[in-house]
């Protein structure tokens, strides 16, 4: 199954976040280097910059608080257990990816 | 451009696509069959990030027909972009392998390319760009050479498949080449030295006989017949500001070709016909 998700906008969604009127994308890749890179967008071409992007582990403490840079990507240190990337581009526009799913 | 350029393009067309069926003697009674340059990969439109493999054959692709040897390209690169982020080129020349390719009734020098992952890790759009080496038509004794486009896209997160490459021909997409329905319609813009060409003399074929990359070769098996020769090649013009719209009434890859848009450039002494191709793919619309 693909790791990379589209979140289908709910209506209440397109009110509340009218900025994104349209699905988040998020794709994240193993450098091999010990360290990933997030990508994300969204299906209108508009950028992601400064939205926000979390690693958190499998007990749900936030490993990494960050947020997407002026290219819309993030690069963080591969966590050594488990863990998932959540892509915060508001109610509706959340993007989740399992750890286990990144690859290079 | 005036109209009397545009009437010397459409003759020297003619006499192409005519030649073209002379090659082969049982095609004598069958005239128009285009020469197409094909950039052939099997999906336009990836969910995720993989290795993206690409044949680069010179062919007639409804019938599967006579196949052309294709010299070492003079280019072949492919363009990447991410959203608003800035465009970047790849060169892909080091990842050319020379191959034979069977047509039905021919073999022909061309190549594949097998480009790394990494190449195409981002989500986005990829235009692979192709300028093959000028091949000698003997029919008419001039060269012939067709810049050619495919636009691919991971992720579903496009780039700028809309603008122009800055090609000195190109056809420029004005719907996404690789979110077509099957029985939708598909724009594009001539373009030669960045203006439209007005009138431009367009060849369009279907994708008949599916390529197998691995087996080097095009399936024997045709998805369509076509009931008469003028349905084999579909001719038409651009209109007045340079602009294409088609049909698309199956799925799969549709050629478009825009046939000598720079008047008076020679090769080797030769007449050379500049052509321009964009391939775009339709995709049935199902559960």
């Amino acid at each position: 199954m693909s790791r990379l998700k589209l979140v289908v906008l709910s209506l209440l969604a397109l009110i509340a976040t009218s900025a994104y009127a349209h699905n988040a994308i998020c794709d994240c890749y193993d450098n091999g280097d010990e360290t990933i890179t997030c990508e994300g967008g969204f299906s209108d071409g508009g950028t992601a910059v400064g939205v926000p992007l979390r690693v958190v582990d499998s007990a749900g403490k936030v490993l990494v608080d960050g947020a997407m840079s002026a290219n819309s990507d993030f690069k963080f240190a591969k966590p050594k257990g488990d863990f998932r990337v959540e892509f915060d581009a508001g109610a509706g526009h959340v993007v989740t990816i399992d750890g286990r799913d990144i690859e290079q | 451009m005036s109209s009397s350029r545009a009437s010397q393009r459409v003759g020297a067309a003619r006499g192409r696509t005519a030649a073209a069926g002379l090659l082969l003697a049982g095609f004598a009674a069958t005239a128009a069959h285009a020469h197409f340059q094909l950039l052939y990969t099997p999906e336009a439109a990836l969910t995720e990030s993989a290795e993206i493999p690409l044949a680069l054959v010179f062919s007639h692709p409804f019938d599967n027909g006579f196949t052309m040897d294709m010299g070492p390209p003079e280019a072949f690169y492919v363009v990447s972009q991410r959203g608003d982020a800035a465009p970047r080129t790849t060169d892909l020349m080091q990842y050319l392998t020379p191959i034979e390719w069977a047509g039905v009734d021919s073999r022909a020098a061309a190549f594949v390319a097998h480009p790394p992952k990494s190449v195409t890790r981002s989500l986005g759009d990829y235009t692979f760009v192709l300028r093959p080496a000028p091949y000698y038509e003997s029919n008419e004794d001039k060269y012939i050479q067709q810049i050619t486009k495919t636009v691919v896209n991971i992720g579903g997160l496009p780039g700028h498949w809309d603008e122009p490459l800055g090609l000195p021909v190109e056809i420029v997409p004005l719907d996404k080449p690789y979110a077509n329905w099957v029985g939708g319609v598909f724009r594009a813009v001539v373009l030669a030295d960045g203006k439209p060409v007005p009138h431009a003399e367009i060849e369009v074929e279907y994708l008949n006989h599916e390529p197998r990359i691995d087996e080097r070769r095009f399936d024997p098996e045709a998805k369509a017949t076509a009931p008469q020769d003028s349905f084999t090649t579909l001719s038409i013009r651009a209109d007045a500001l340079g602009q294409v719209m088609i049909g698309l009434p199956k799925a799969g890859w549709w050629g478009i070709c825009a046939l000598n848009l720079d008047d008076g450039l020679k090769h080797e002494g030769k007449e050379l016909s500049l052509d321009a191709v964009l391939w775009l793919k339709a995709t049935d619309m199902t559960k």
